[in-house]
């Protein structure tokens, strides 16, 4: 018996048992405890190859039911996002309020995002991303602030606009081939319909706004950076998987397709923009999480990019560059969390940390060094492959464009860990800060990420050796003239 | 005229309308209403892709396969819309009682207001 859905039913299942406990903390608490070790097992138990609801599967070539289509590299995507899950679900167990909601929305998240990067089947995509951005916004309420409903409402509108202009999107492709199964549409794909190019370009608004590339990063960023700190770690690893979810199913679909060399041009001009703007902004930026809420947009250009190269080491390093990023961006959210809780996050009040918590501040300079891209750690190995495959396929400028980037993350990362940790302070300040706890559960997780980064930067293969026989698959070699 | 590009044509004016109210409408209620125009523009081209002047889809036992998928209406479209409708209906829900919260503290309706960047 293949137990695949489980990976989907077991987080929904959990999740409407949790808001029902509303009140009992410590049951909440063991509970949450038992689901994260739970998750982390999840994503072994399916069988590769592909699954349909119902039991009927294909009979006489008609495709009925959801399908699902498991592999290593999806198993390795899920296996991080349950690793990134679990682990914020352990520091959330330190926090008082609401915290059954809290257990509740991040399940249905990671059910949703687990759904969207299995789902073989277009409108059960579609509901996942619906679902998502519902979840996310419940996200940023838990923190409560007037800002949060504001930006949340703002989130919710260009969500309603992406999502429709997708479903249009999934319209035109279900009147042009009249199924919405991916392995059954690509059969019918072939031929050369406006109407499907059309579908295509509409697909992208929907990627856009589930991942924050432009024209949808400002609601992004103010999604990640007004809710709290261990929240916003949950929620931009969300944001990564839904971008790699997203691109798989457009590049099964179309990759390699005359008509769709239009599209690439457009998916590498949203990665380069996201990364420019990104960066740029949060050289900008006086706020803590805001900054790093900026480096996230960035970063899923480079992501972006990556995967929209559509060659077989582009897919891998892009694949590989997101599970890298979701690791050592949840580390310094988690950073940021640990931070605010002796002093806000505004960077011109803070200062003068490194003596109070050295082993915080050493594990946050393992992670600002790695999304820098500095050796041996994870980020230099995944940028270094993003590099290399914008050189494979001729295009020089992305490569340089995406070092020059990485300076300019490594000067606002440096700027920012200089006010934070090494600014010398007064003396009352010190006392302030010596009055306050850390959370510990925080540091555990801070831990655990950080020494991720480290292992996958010495031996990058443990991930990539499971990407690179689907990435074949799909991805298309080439070389501009 | 036929039935289905009068359908189509209205569809595109829904979708029309809706993205005009969701840019250029101050009040932010009547901003809700215009997404809920725009979904229901996307709703009804699903339809009318599965409208091809068939029966109800309803496969009964005795109709072979081939027979039922001539005769009959597309049903995949049908079941789209519905699930669709409920999302929909969810999140205009979980909107509108943002936008209350922020009524109460602003006293205003106006998005210009209400979701002003700081």
């Amino acid at each position: 018996m293949n137990y695949l859905p489980m990976i989907i039913i077991f987080p929904l299942i959990m999740a409407i048992i949790m808001n029902l406990l509303h009140g009992k903390e410590n049951i909440v608490k063991y509970l949450t405890f038992l689901i994260a070790i739970i998750l982390i097992i999840l994503p072994f138990i399916g069988q590769y190859g592909y699954y349909y609801f119902g039991g009927f599967g294909v009979i006489d070539g008609w495709v009925s039911g959801i399908a699902y289509y498991y592999n290593p590299l999806k198993q390795v995507v899920l296996v991080v996002l349950a690793i990134i899950a679990s682990l914020v679900l352990i520091t959330g167990m330190g926090e008082k309020l609401k915290n059954n909601m809290f257990v509740t929305l991040s399940l249905m998240g990671f059910a949703s995002v687990a759904a969207m990067v299995l789902a073989d089947d277009l409108f059960n995509f579609y509901v996942f991303f619906e679902i998502i951005s519902i979840v996310q916004v419940g996200l940023l309420f838990l923190s409560g602030t007037e800002e949060a409903y504001k930006s949340g409402l703002r989130y919710m509108i260009m969500g309603n606009i992406a999502a429709s202009l997708m479903l249009l999107g999934i319209a035109f492709l279900l009147a042009s081939t009249g199924t919405l199964n991916i392995t059954d549409m690509k059969n019918y794909i072939l031929s050369d319909n406006p109407m499907i190019f059309g579908g295509l370009l509409l697909l992208v608004v929907g990627l856009a706004y589930g991942s924050g590339l432009p024209p949808f990063h400002n609601v992004k960023v103010d999604l990640y950076a007004r809710s709290k700190g261990f929240i916003s770690a949950i929620l931009q690893t969300y944001s990564k998987f839904i971008l790699v979810g997203f691109m798989l199913i457009i590049l099964k679909l179309f990759n390699g397709l005359s008509y769709f060399s239009g599209t690439h041009a457009v998916l590498l001009a949203l990665g380069v923009l996201a990364m420019v703007f990104g960066v740029v902004m949060a050289l900008l930026q006086s706020d803590y999480k805001k900054l790093l809420s900026y480096h996230a947009i960035s970063q899923a250009g480079y992501v972006a990019t990556g995967l929209a190269l559509g060659t077989p080491l582009g897919i891998v390093a892009g694949i590989f560059h997101a599970i890298n990023h979701v690791i050592y961006k949840s580390a310094l959210f988690l950073g940021a969390y640990i931070v605010s809780h002796k002093k806000g996050s505004d960077l011109h009040k803070l200062g003068g940390l490194l003596p109070i918590m050295p082993s915080v501040a050493f594990m946050v300079l393992c992670a600002k060094l790695a999304i820098s891209g500095v050796p041996p750690f994870n980020g230099f190995q995944s940028k270094w492959m993003l590099a290399q495959a914008a050189m494979q396929v001729n295009m020089p400028e992305i490569a340089i464009i995406m070092i020059i980037v990485s300076i300019g993350t490594f000067v606002s990362m440096m700027k920012a860990f200089y006010l934070i940790y090494l600014k010398p302070v007064d003396e009352e300040t010190i006392k302030e800060y010596q009055s306050r706890g850390v959370p510990k559960l925080a540091v555990f997780s801070l831990f655990i990420l950080t020494s991720l980064c480290i292992i996958l930067g010495i031996y990058p293969e443990i991930v990539t050796k499971y990407l690179f026989s689907y990435a074949n698959e799909l991805g298309v070699s080439y070389c501009l003239k | 005229m036929d039935f289905q590009i009068v359908s189509f044509i209205a569809s595109g004016i829904l979708v029309i309308i809706g993205l005009y109210g969701v840019f250029f409408v101050d009040n932010i209620l009547k901003k809700i209403i215009a997404l809920d125009i725009l979904g229901n523009g996307v709703n009804l081209v699903l339809i009318t892709i599965g409208y091809n002047g068939g029966t109800i889809p309803i496969k009964l036992p005795n109709v072979p396969v081939d027979v039922f998928a001539k005769k009959s209406a597309y049903p995949l479209t049908q079941a789209l819309v519905l699930t669709n409708i409920v999302i929909e209906a969810s999140m205009l829900a979980v909107m509108l009682g943002v936008s209350i919260i922020l009524y109460k503290k602003y006293k205003t309706l106006k998005s210009s207001v209400i979701l002003k960047e700081d």
